[in-house]
Protein backbone atom coordinates (compact mmCIF):
# COMPACT_ATOMS: atom_id res chain seq x y z
CA UNK A 1 0.00 0.00 0.00
CA UNK A 2 1.14 3.47 -0.61
CA UNK A 3 1.90 6.71 1.47
CA UNK A 4 1.81 9.81 0.01
CA UNK A 5 2.88 12.74 1.90
CA UNK A 6 -0.06 15.30 2.27
CA UNK A 7 1.43 19.18 2.25
CA UNK A 8 0.76 19.25 6.15
CA UNK A 9 3.86 18.86 7.81
CA UNK A 10 3.45 15.32 9.59
CA UNK A 11 0.67 14.09 8.29
CA UNK A 12 0.48 10.63 6.00
CA UNK A 13 -2.73 10.11 4.04
CA UNK A 14 -2.72 6.50 3.37
CA UNK A 15 -4.82 5.35 -0.24
CA UNK A 16 -8.15 4.17 0.09
CA UNK A 17 -8.45 0.27 -0.71
CA UNK A 18 -9.65 -2.76 0.28
CA UNK A 19 -9.71 -3.17 4.18
CA UNK A 20 -6.37 -4.56 5.00
CA UNK A 21 -6.96 -8.61 5.78
CA UNK A 22 -4.91 -10.13 8.71
CA UNK A 23 -1.60 -11.17 7.79
CA UNK A 24 -2.06 -14.96 8.51
CA UNK A 25 -4.65 -14.88 5.79
CA UNK A 26 -2.39 -13.66 2.65
CA UNK A 27 1.07 -15.37 3.71
CA UNK A 28 2.21 -18.59 2.38
CA UNK A 29 1.17 -21.44 0.36
CA UNK A 30 0.61 -23.89 2.97
CA UNK A 31 -1.54 -21.19 5.19
CA UNK A 32 -3.37 -20.93 1.92
CA UNK A 33 -4.31 -24.53 2.05
CA UNK A 34 -4.92 -24.72 5.92
CA UNK A 35 -7.48 -21.31 5.38
CA UNK A 36 -9.18 -23.54 2.91
CA UNK A 37 -9.47 -26.46 5.10
CA UNK A 38 -10.79 -24.83 8.16
CA UNK A 39 -14.91 -25.09 7.08
CA UNK A 40 -14.65 -28.37 5.95
CA UNK A 41 -12.68 -29.65 8.95
CA UNK A 42 -15.35 -27.45 11.19
CA UNK A 43 -18.07 -28.58 9.96
CA UNK A 44 -17.00 -32.29 10.03
CA UNK A 45 -16.10 -31.34 13.77
CA UNK A 46 -19.77 -29.40 14.40
CA UNK A 47 -21.28 -32.35 13.28
CA UNK A 48 -19.49 -34.97 15.47
CA UNK A 49 -20.61 -32.91 18.28
CA UNK A 50 -23.84 -32.82 17.46
CA UNK A 51 -24.36 -36.48 16.75
CA UNK A 52 -22.43 -37.36 20.40
CA UNK A 53 -24.07 -35.07 22.32
CA UNK A 54 -27.53 -36.83 20.96
CA UNK A 55 -29.35 -33.98 19.14
CA UNK A 56 -29.80 -36.00 16.14
CA UNK A 57 -29.15 -39.69 15.86
CA UNK A 58 -27.01 -39.38 12.61
CA UNK A 59 -28.82 -42.35 11.02
CA UNK A 60 -29.19 -40.91 7.52
CA UNK A 61 -26.00 -38.85 7.67
CA UNK A 62 -23.49 -40.74 10.01
CA UNK A 63 -20.81 -38.78 11.97
CA UNK A 64 -17.40 -38.73 11.03
CA UNK A 65 -15.87 -41.15 12.94
CA UNK A 66 -18.07 -43.66 11.97
CA UNK A 67 -17.45 -42.99 7.95
CA UNK A 68 -13.77 -43.44 8.67
CA UNK A 69 -14.11 -46.86 10.35
CA UNK A 70 -16.33 -47.91 7.75
CA UNK A 71 -13.44 -46.27 5.34
CA UNK A 72 -10.89 -48.44 7.70
CA UNK A 73 -13.40 -51.59 7.45
CA UNK A 74 -13.48 -51.19 3.62
CA UNK A 75 -9.61 -51.15 3.30
CA UNK A 76 -8.79 -53.74 5.54
CA UNK A 77 -10.73 -56.76 4.18
CA UNK A 78 -9.24 -55.61 0.88
CA UNK A 79 -12.90 -54.61 -0.53
CA UNK A 80 -12.30 -51.29 -1.07
CA UNK A 81 -8.99 -51.66 -3.26
CA UNK A 82 -11.05 -54.31 -4.92
CA UNK A 83 -13.70 -51.99 -5.94
CA UNK A 84 -11.45 -48.85 -6.38
CA UNK A 85 -9.41 -50.89 -8.85
CA UNK A 86 -12.12 -52.22 -10.97
CA UNK A 87 -13.53 -48.49 -11.79
CA UNK A 88 -10.04 -47.19 -11.62
CA UNK A 89 -9.78 -49.85 -14.67
CA UNK A 90 -13.26 -49.00 -16.50
CA UNK A 91 -11.95 -44.94 -16.39
CA UNK A 92 -8.50 -46.03 -16.99
CA UNK A 93 -9.73 -48.15 -20.63
CA UNK A 94 -12.39 -45.44 -21.26
CA UNK A 95 -10.30 -42.78 -21.05
CA UNK A 96 -7.49 -44.14 -23.38
CA UNK A 97 -10.66 -45.33 -25.94
CA UNK A 98 -11.69 -41.80 -26.01
CA UNK A 99 -8.51 -39.54 -26.12
CA UNK A 100 -6.91 -41.99 -29.02
CA UNK A 101 -10.74 -40.99 -30.96
CA UNK A 102 -10.96 -37.72 -29.54
CA UNK A 103 -7.16 -36.75 -31.07
CA UNK A 104 -7.94 -38.77 -34.20
CA UNK A 105 -10.55 -36.88 -35.44
CA UNK A 106 -10.03 -33.65 -33.63
CA UNK A 107 -6.62 -33.92 -35.75
CA UNK A 108 -8.05 -34.11 -38.69
CA UNK A 109 -11.03 -32.05 -38.44
CA UNK A 110 -8.43 -29.22 -37.72
CA UNK A 111 -5.97 -29.39 -40.06
CA UNK A 112 -7.97 -30.34 -43.27
CA UNK A 113 -10.72 -28.50 -44.21
CA UNK A 114 -12.54 -30.95 -45.96
CA UNK A 115 -12.09 -32.94 -43.15
CA UNK A 116 -14.17 -30.67 -40.93
CA UNK A 117 -16.49 -30.57 -44.21
CA UNK A 118 -17.61 -33.83 -44.01
CA UNK A 119 -16.98 -35.41 -40.13
CA UNK A 120 -17.94 -31.93 -38.08
CA UNK A 121 -21.26 -31.35 -38.32
CA UNK A 122 -21.79 -35.53 -37.46
CA UNK A 123 -20.34 -35.31 -34.69
CA UNK A 124 -21.52 -32.07 -33.65
CA UNK A 125 -24.95 -33.78 -33.91
CA UNK A 126 -23.76 -36.80 -32.20
CA UNK A 127 -22.66 -34.42 -29.32
CA UNK A 128 -26.25 -32.91 -28.95
CA UNK A 129 -27.55 -36.20 -27.47
CA UNK A 130 -26.82 -36.10 -24.03
CA UNK A 131 -24.31 -39.12 -23.43
CA UNK A 132 -26.33 -40.99 -20.79
CA UNK A 133 -28.88 -41.82 -23.42
CA UNK A 134 -26.53 -44.16 -25.49
CA UNK A 135 -26.35 -46.95 -22.36
CA UNK A 136 -29.30 -48.68 -23.72
CA UNK A 137 -28.25 -48.95 -26.88
CA UNK A 138 -24.55 -49.94 -25.97
CA UNK A 139 -26.19 -52.78 -23.40
CA UNK A 140 -28.04 -54.24 -26.05
CA UNK A 141 -25.19 -53.97 -28.53
CA UNK A 142 -22.04 -54.98 -25.67
CA UNK A 143 -24.16 -56.71 -23.26
CA UNK A 144 -24.27 -55.74 -19.69
CA UNK A 145 -20.54 -56.24 -18.40
CA UNK A 146 -17.39 -54.49 -19.22
CA UNK A 147 -17.42 -53.33 -22.85
CA UNK A 148 -20.71 -50.96 -22.50
CA UNK A 149 -19.27 -49.13 -19.34
CA UNK A 150 -15.87 -48.31 -21.00
CA UNK A 151 -18.02 -47.61 -24.60
CA UNK A 152 -19.95 -45.19 -22.05
CA UNK A 153 -16.99 -43.31 -19.86
CA UNK A 154 -15.29 -43.42 -23.79
CA UNK A 155 -18.10 -41.50 -25.29
CA UNK A 156 -17.82 -38.71 -22.49
CA UNK A 157 -14.20 -38.51 -22.81
CA UNK A 158 -14.44 -38.10 -26.41
CA UNK A 159 -15.84 -34.98 -27.04
CA UNK A 160 -13.95 -32.20 -24.78
CA UNK A 161 -10.83 -33.98 -26.25
CA UNK A 162 -12.21 -33.48 -29.95
CA UNK A 163 -13.29 -30.11 -29.35
CA UNK A 164 -10.43 -29.00 -27.41
CA UNK A 165 -7.60 -30.37 -30.17
CA UNK A 166 -10.02 -29.26 -33.26
CA UNK A 167 -10.77 -25.65 -31.63
CA UNK A 168 -6.52 -25.11 -30.95
CA UNK A 169 -5.17 -26.48 -34.50
CA UNK A 170 -7.83 -24.17 -36.10
CA UNK A 171 -6.51 -21.49 -33.49
CA UNK A 172 -2.78 -21.81 -34.32
CA UNK A 173 -1.07 -18.39 -34.74
CA UNK A 174 -1.30 -18.16 -38.67
CA UNK A 175 1.94 -15.23 -37.78
CA UNK A 176 3.61 -17.85 -36.28
CA UNK A 177 3.11 -20.57 -39.42
CA UNK A 178 4.12 -18.43 -41.97
CA UNK A 179 7.51 -18.11 -39.71
CA UNK A 180 7.58 -21.70 -40.69
CA UNK A 181 6.77 -21.26 -43.93
CA UNK A 182 9.92 -18.76 -44.44
CA UNK A 183 12.08 -21.05 -42.89
CA UNK A 184 10.52 -23.72 -45.44
CA UNK A 185 9.34 -26.37 -43.06
CA UNK A 186 8.31 -29.56 -44.73
CA UNK A 187 4.38 -30.49 -43.69
CA UNK A 188 5.80 -33.43 -41.15
CA UNK A 189 8.53 -30.51 -39.61
CA UNK A 190 5.59 -27.79 -39.70
CA UNK A 191 3.36 -30.29 -37.71
CA UNK A 192 6.23 -31.16 -35.39
CA UNK A 193 7.77 -28.32 -34.42
CA UNK A 194 5.12 -25.60 -35.15
CA UNK A 195 1.73 -27.04 -34.24
CA UNK A 196 2.34 -29.68 -32.12
CA UNK A 197 3.96 -27.25 -29.64
CA UNK A 198 1.25 -24.69 -30.34
CA UNK A 199 -1.55 -26.54 -29.80
CA UNK A 200 -0.20 -28.74 -26.65
CA UNK A 201 -1.43 -25.79 -23.91
CA UNK A 202 -4.72 -26.90 -25.08
CA UNK A 203 -4.73 -29.59 -25.89
CA UNK A 204 -3.41 -30.69 -22.11
CA UNK A 205 -6.64 -29.10 -20.87
CA UNK A 206 -8.90 -30.62 -22.89
CA UNK A 207 -7.65 -34.03 -21.59
CA UNK A 208 -8.16 -32.90 -17.95
CA UNK A 209 -11.57 -31.70 -18.47
CA UNK A 210 -12.14 -35.44 -20.59
CA UNK A 211 -10.59 -37.15 -17.16
CA UNK A 212 -13.38 -35.26 -15.15
CA UNK A 213 -15.68 -36.38 -17.13
CA UNK A 214 -14.77 -39.74 -17.56
CA UNK A 215 -15.29 -39.91 -13.92
CA UNK A 216 -18.61 -38.62 -13.80
CA UNK A 217 -19.79 -41.05 -16.55
CA UNK A 218 -17.85 -44.07 -14.82
CA UNK A 219 -20.52 -43.63 -11.62
CA UNK A 220 -23.28 -43.58 -14.31
CA UNK A 221 -21.72 -46.87 -15.48
CA UNK A 222 -21.40 -48.45 -12.65
CA UNK A 223 -25.33 -47.71 -11.87
CA UNK A 224 -26.08 -49.69 -14.94
CA UNK A 225 -25.58 -52.59 -13.12
CA UNK A 226 -22.22 -53.23 -11.83
CA UNK A 227 -21.17 -56.42 -9.14
CA UNK A 228 -17.52 -54.51 -8.38
CA UNK A 229 -16.71 -51.03 -8.56
CA UNK A 230 -17.21 -48.03 -6.06
CA UNK A 231 -20.08 -47.15 -8.33
CA UNK A 232 -21.46 -50.57 -6.78
CA UNK A 233 -20.64 -49.45 -3.83
CA UNK A 234 -22.87 -46.66 -3.94
CA UNK A 235 -26.04 -48.33 -5.50
CA UNK A 236 -25.42 -51.12 -2.73
CA UNK A 237 -25.05 -48.78 -0.05
CA UNK A 238 -28.54 -46.97 -1.22
CA UNK A 239 -30.26 -50.15 -1.29
CA UNK A 240 -29.06 -51.63 1.86
CA UNK A 241 -29.41 -48.22 4.03
CA UNK A 242 -25.98 -47.81 5.12
CA UNK A 243 -25.40 -44.13 4.46
CA UNK A 244 -21.33 -44.40 5.92
CA UNK A 245 -20.89 -46.89 2.75
CA UNK A 246 -22.22 -44.32 0.21
CA UNK A 247 -20.32 -41.63 1.45
CA UNK A 248 -17.03 -43.98 1.75
CA UNK A 249 -17.17 -44.60 -1.55
CA UNK A 250 -17.72 -40.56 -2.51
CA UNK A 251 -14.56 -40.08 -0.55
CA UNK A 252 -12.79 -42.91 -2.88
CA UNK A 253 -14.23 -41.03 -5.77
CA UNK A 254 -12.83 -37.79 -4.57
CA UNK A 255 -9.30 -38.96 -3.77
CA UNK A 256 -8.95 -40.73 -7.03
CA UNK A 257 -10.13 -38.44 -9.40
CA UNK A 258 -7.65 -35.60 -7.49
CA UNK A 259 -5.04 -38.24 -7.81
CA UNK A 260 -5.36 -38.72 -11.21
CA UNK A 261 -6.00 -35.48 -12.54
CA UNK A 262 -2.78 -34.20 -10.49
CA UNK A 263 -0.94 -36.86 -12.34
CA UNK A 264 -1.95 -35.95 -15.05
CA UNK A 265 -0.87 -32.45 -14.49
CA UNK A 266 2.50 -33.31 -12.83
CA UNK A 267 2.93 -35.52 -16.08
CA UNK A 268 2.40 -32.60 -18.57
CA UNK A 269 3.74 -29.81 -17.04
CA UNK A 270 7.36 -30.43 -17.99
CA UNK A 271 5.95 -30.06 -21.73
CA UNK A 272 4.21 -26.60 -20.54
CA UNK A 273 7.36 -24.67 -18.93
CA UNK A 274 7.05 -22.07 -21.34
CA UNK A 275 3.45 -21.24 -20.79
CA UNK A 276 2.43 -17.94 -18.76
CA UNK A 277 1.93 -18.61 -15.54
CA UNK A 278 2.13 -21.58 -15.77
CA UNK A 279 4.51 -22.00 -12.80
CA UNK A 280 2.77 -19.64 -10.75
CA UNK A 281 -0.52 -21.23 -10.76
CA UNK A 282 0.08 -23.73 -8.79
CA UNK B 1 21.60 -8.85 -57.11
CA UNK B 2 17.44 -8.73 -56.66
CA UNK B 3 14.69 -8.18 -59.81
CA UNK B 4 11.49 -7.37 -59.45
CA UNK B 5 9.83 -7.14 -62.66
CA UNK B 6 6.69 -5.06 -63.28
CA UNK B 7 5.08 -6.97 -60.61
CA UNK B 8 1.40 -6.57 -60.16
CA UNK B 9 -1.25 -8.21 -57.65
CA UNK B 10 -4.75 -8.30 -57.71
CA UNK B 11 -6.71 -9.80 -54.92
CA UNK B 12 -10.12 -11.88 -54.79
CA UNK B 13 -12.60 -9.26 -55.00
CA UNK B 14 -10.58 -7.11 -57.46
CA UNK B 15 -8.47 -5.33 -55.11
CA UNK B 16 -6.25 -3.86 -57.25
CA UNK B 17 -2.85 -3.65 -54.61
CA UNK B 18 0.29 -3.33 -56.77
CA UNK B 19 0.84 -2.42 -60.32
CA UNK B 20 3.91 -2.61 -62.07
CA UNK B 21 6.40 -2.33 -59.88
CA UNK B 22 10.01 -2.47 -61.04
CA UNK B 23 12.95 -2.34 -58.89
CA UNK B 24 16.62 -3.37 -59.07
CA UNK B 25 18.80 -4.24 -56.13
CA UNK B 26 22.28 -4.51 -55.71
CA UNK B 27 23.82 -7.01 -53.13
CA UNK B 28 24.83 -4.99 -49.97
CA UNK B 29 22.69 -2.13 -50.69
CA UNK B 30 19.88 -1.03 -48.38
CA UNK B 31 16.76 -0.13 -49.83
CA UNK B 32 13.80 1.52 -47.69
CA UNK B 33 10.26 1.55 -49.30
CA UNK B 34 7.83 4.23 -47.93
CA UNK B 35 4.48 5.22 -48.91
CA UNK B 36 1.24 5.72 -47.38
CA UNK B 37 -1.26 2.79 -46.09
CA UNK B 38 -2.54 0.78 -49.02
CA UNK B 39 -0.26 1.69 -51.22
CA UNK B 40 1.06 -2.19 -51.45
CA UNK B 41 4.53 -1.97 -49.82
CA UNK B 42 3.85 -4.79 -47.43
CA UNK B 43 2.23 -6.79 -50.13
CA UNK B 44 5.78 -6.15 -52.42
CA UNK B 45 7.51 -7.37 -49.45
CA UNK B 46 5.59 -10.33 -49.32
CA UNK B 47 5.95 -11.42 -52.53
CA UNK B 48 9.91 -11.08 -52.32
CA UNK B 49 9.91 -12.88 -49.46
CA UNK B 50 7.66 -16.10 -51.42
CA UNK B 51 5.06 -15.62 -48.83
CA UNK B 52 2.56 -14.41 -51.68
CA UNK B 53 2.21 -14.67 -55.21
CA UNK B 54 2.35 -11.75 -57.86
CA UNK B 55 -0.53 -12.09 -60.23
CA UNK B 56 1.68 -11.32 -63.00
CA UNK B 57 5.55 -9.90 -63.16
CA UNK B 58 7.86 -12.32 -61.10
CA UNK B 59 10.97 -11.68 -58.62
CA UNK B 60 14.55 -12.60 -59.78
CA UNK B 61 17.87 -13.49 -57.31
CA UNK B 62 20.50 -14.12 -58.54
CA UNK B 63 18.85 -14.43 -62.34
CA UNK B 64 16.46 -17.50 -60.93
CA UNK B 65 13.21 -16.80 -60.59
CA UNK B 66 11.66 -17.05 -56.56
CA UNK B 67 8.43 -18.83 -56.64
CA UNK B 68 8.22 -19.83 -52.94
CA UNK B 69 10.21 -18.90 -49.53
CA UNK B 70 13.84 -18.97 -50.95
CA UNK B 71 16.92 -19.77 -48.43
CA UNK B 72 18.77 -16.96 -49.33
CA UNK B 73 15.95 -14.47 -48.45
CA UNK B 74 15.17 -14.18 -44.58
CA UNK B 75 12.38 -11.76 -43.28
CA UNK B 76 11.81 -10.17 -40.41
CA UNK B 77 8.13 -8.84 -40.01
CA UNK B 78 6.98 -6.42 -37.51
CA UNK B 79 6.38 -8.38 -34.70
CA UNK B 80 8.90 -10.37 -33.50
CA UNK B 81 6.76 -13.87 -34.00
CA UNK B 82 9.31 -15.57 -31.92
CA UNK B 83 8.21 -19.33 -30.84
CA UNK B 84 6.95 -19.08 -27.24
CA UNK B 85 7.10 -22.40 -26.59
CA UNK B 86 11.22 -22.50 -27.08
CA UNK B 87 14.21 -20.22 -25.53
CA UNK B 88 15.80 -17.54 -26.49
CA UNK B 89 18.61 -19.48 -28.16
CA UNK B 90 16.56 -22.27 -29.83
CA UNK B 91 14.15 -19.72 -31.55
CA UNK B 92 17.64 -18.22 -32.98
CA UNK B 93 18.92 -21.46 -33.94
CA UNK B 94 15.54 -22.63 -35.63
CA UNK B 95 16.43 -21.79 -39.15
CA UNK B 96 19.11 -24.38 -38.49
CA UNK B 97 18.11 -27.39 -37.44
CA UNK B 98 19.97 -29.60 -40.03
CA UNK B 99 23.33 -28.27 -38.57
CA UNK B 100 25.48 -30.68 -36.22
CA UNK B 101 24.56 -29.67 -32.65
CA UNK B 102 27.85 -27.96 -31.73
CA UNK B 103 28.42 -26.19 -34.83
CA UNK B 104 24.75 -24.49 -34.14
CA UNK B 105 25.67 -24.01 -30.59
CA UNK B 106 28.32 -21.69 -31.29
CA UNK B 107 26.72 -20.09 -34.25
CA UNK B 108 23.60 -18.95 -31.93
CA UNK B 109 26.18 -18.08 -29.08
CA UNK B 110 27.86 -16.09 -31.97
CA UNK B 111 24.68 -14.23 -33.22
CA UNK B 112 22.89 -13.66 -29.55
CA UNK B 113 26.00 -11.88 -28.26
CA UNK B 114 26.94 -9.55 -31.83
CA UNK B 115 22.66 -8.71 -30.89
CA UNK B 116 23.56 -7.91 -27.40
CA UNK B 117 21.32 -11.04 -25.73
CA UNK B 118 23.97 -13.16 -24.58
CA UNK B 119 22.34 -13.40 -20.93
CA UNK B 120 19.29 -13.64 -22.28
CA UNK B 121 19.70 -17.20 -24.16
CA UNK B 122 18.01 -19.11 -21.82
CA UNK B 123 15.17 -16.58 -20.75
CA UNK B 124 11.71 -17.06 -22.42
CA UNK B 125 10.60 -14.98 -25.26
CA UNK B 126 7.62 -13.59 -23.00
CA UNK B 127 10.42 -12.53 -20.61
CA UNK B 128 12.12 -10.57 -22.91
CA UNK B 129 11.22 -6.35 -23.53
CA UNK B 130 9.73 -5.29 -26.72
CA UNK B 131 13.23 -4.17 -28.59
CA UNK B 132 14.94 -7.51 -26.78
CA UNK B 133 12.41 -9.72 -29.05
CA UNK B 134 13.12 -7.90 -31.92
CA UNK B 135 16.42 -8.46 -31.64
CA UNK B 136 16.02 -11.82 -31.09
CA UNK B 137 13.82 -12.58 -34.35
CA UNK B 138 16.76 -10.02 -36.49
CA UNK B 139 19.26 -12.49 -35.39
CA UNK B 140 16.74 -15.47 -36.09
CA UNK B 141 17.09 -14.28 -39.65
CA UNK B 142 20.57 -13.43 -39.76
CA UNK B 143 21.85 -17.01 -38.51
CA UNK B 144 21.33 -18.70 -41.89
CA UNK B 145 23.38 -15.89 -44.02
CA UNK B 146 20.42 -15.29 -46.06
CA UNK B 147 21.54 -12.83 -49.45
CA UNK B 148 18.90 -10.97 -48.60
CA UNK B 149 17.13 -9.65 -45.63
CA UNK B 150 13.74 -8.26 -46.17
CA UNK B 151 12.27 -5.68 -42.60
CA UNK B 152 8.33 -4.80 -42.90
CA UNK B 153 8.02 -2.34 -40.61
CA UNK B 154 10.11 -3.83 -38.15
CA UNK B 155 10.65 -0.85 -35.38
CA UNK B 156 7.27 0.30 -35.70
CA UNK B 157 5.92 -1.23 -32.37
CA UNK B 158 8.88 -0.12 -30.44
CA UNK B 159 9.08 3.80 -28.55
CA UNK B 160 11.11 6.42 -30.52
CA UNK B 161 14.79 5.75 -28.16
CA UNK B 162 14.26 1.85 -28.93
CA UNK B 163 13.67 2.31 -32.16
CA UNK B 164 17.02 4.59 -33.24
CA UNK B 165 18.90 2.17 -30.77
CA UNK B 166 17.66 -0.73 -33.28
CA UNK B 167 18.20 1.51 -36.68
CA UNK B 168 21.46 1.91 -35.74
CA UNK B 169 22.27 -1.96 -34.65
CA UNK B 170 20.96 -3.34 -37.85
CA UNK B 171 23.70 -0.64 -39.77
CA UNK B 172 26.25 -2.15 -37.59
CA UNK B 173 25.33 -5.71 -38.12
CA UNK B 174 24.91 -5.03 -42.04
CA UNK B 175 28.14 -3.28 -42.14
CA UNK B 176 29.61 -6.17 -39.57
CA UNK B 177 28.75 -8.80 -41.96
CA UNK B 178 31.07 -9.94 -45.32
CA UNK B 179 29.74 -9.97 -47.97
CA UNK B 180 27.34 -7.11 -46.84
CA UNK B 181 23.38 -8.50 -47.22
CA UNK B 182 21.13 -6.69 -49.21
CA UNK B 183 18.04 -5.23 -46.82
CA UNK B 184 14.74 -3.73 -48.05
CA UNK B 185 12.75 -2.29 -45.71
CA UNK B 186 9.83 -1.14 -45.45
CA UNK B 187 8.38 1.73 -43.22
CA UNK B 188 6.70 4.69 -43.00
CA UNK B 189 8.66 6.42 -40.63
CA UNK B 190 10.62 8.96 -42.86
CA UNK B 191 13.49 9.50 -40.80
CA UNK B 192 14.00 5.95 -40.24
CA UNK B 193 14.16 5.47 -43.96
CA UNK B 194 16.95 8.20 -44.46
CA UNK B 195 18.66 6.98 -41.40
CA UNK B 196 19.06 3.58 -43.09
CA UNK B 197 18.88 3.88 -46.61
CA UNK B 198 20.86 4.04 -49.95
CA UNK B 199 17.87 4.84 -51.84
CA UNK B 200 14.43 5.51 -51.00
CA UNK B 201 11.56 4.09 -53.00
CA UNK B 202 8.34 6.29 -52.18
CA UNK B 203 5.27 4.64 -53.66
CA UNK B 204 1.75 6.09 -54.18
CA UNK B 205 -1.65 4.13 -53.51
CA UNK B 206 -4.79 2.82 -55.54
CA UNK B 207 -2.80 1.04 -57.28
CA UNK B 208 0.08 0.76 -55.49
CA UNK B 209 3.12 2.38 -57.85
CA UNK B 210 6.03 3.78 -57.63
CA UNK B 211 6.08 7.15 -57.45
CA UNK B 212 10.06 8.66 -57.42
CA UNK B 213 13.49 7.14 -56.34
CA UNK B 214 15.43 9.37 -54.15
CA UNK B 215 19.03 8.24 -53.62
CA UNK B 216 20.73 9.45 -50.00
CA UNK B 217 24.09 10.51 -50.60
CA UNK B 218 25.20 10.59 -46.90
CA UNK B 219 28.14 9.46 -45.38
CA UNK B 220 27.45 7.13 -42.87
CA UNK B 221 27.38 7.05 -39.82
CA UNK B 222 24.91 9.32 -40.30
CA UNK B 223 23.97 12.62 -38.11
CA UNK B 224 20.35 12.96 -37.67
CA UNK B 225 20.81 16.58 -36.84
CA UNK B 226 22.50 17.48 -39.60
CA UNK B 227 21.82 19.62 -42.38
CA UNK B 228 21.70 17.73 -45.06
CA UNK B 229 19.87 14.78 -43.16
CA UNK B 230 16.89 17.40 -42.86
CA UNK B 231 17.12 19.22 -46.46
CA UNK B 232 16.85 14.36 -47.45
CA UNK B 233 13.82 13.92 -45.03
CA UNK B 234 11.96 17.51 -46.77
CA UNK B 235 12.82 15.56 -50.29
CA UNK B 236 11.00 12.24 -49.43
CA UNK B 237 8.29 14.23 -47.63
CA UNK B 238 7.52 16.23 -50.35
CA UNK B 239 7.72 13.71 -52.66
CA UNK B 240 5.72 11.87 -50.54
CA UNK B 241 2.73 14.46 -50.54
CA UNK B 242 2.67 14.66 -54.12
CA UNK B 243 1.97 10.85 -54.30
CA UNK B 244 -0.70 10.94 -51.55
CA UNK B 245 -2.26 14.83 -53.50
CA UNK B 246 -2.11 12.87 -56.58
CA UNK B 247 -3.65 10.08 -55.78
CA UNK B 248 -6.29 11.46 -54.26
CA UNK B 249 -6.76 13.58 -57.44
CA UNK B 250 -7.07 10.44 -59.56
Amino acid sequence: MTTVASPIAGNLVTEPGRPRSPGWLRSGRWSGFLVGLALPVAVALGWEAVVALGWNSGRLLPPPSVILRTFAALAENGALAQHAWATLWRVAAGFALGVAAGTLLGALTGYSLVANRVLDPTLQALRAIPSIAWVPLFILWLGIFEASKVALIAVGVFFPVYLGLMGAILSVDRKIVEVGRVFRLSGPAMVRRILLPAVLPAYVTSLRAGLGLGWMFVVAAEFMGASVGLGYLLVDGQQLGKPAQIVAAIIAFAILGKATDSLLGAATAPLLRWEVGFGARR
Amino acid sequence: MLTLERISKTYAGAVHALEGVTLGVELGEIVAIVGGSGCGKSTLLRIVAGLDRPSAGRVLLDGAEVTGPHEEIGIVFQEPRLFPWLTVSENVGFGLADRHRADRERIVADALARVGLAEKAGAWPRQLSGGQAQRAAIARSLVTRPEVLLLDEPFSALDAFTRIDLQDHLLELWADTSPKPTLIVVTHDVEEAVALADRIVVMRPHPGRTQAEIAVRLPRPRDRQSRAFEDVKRDVLATLNTSLVRAAAE
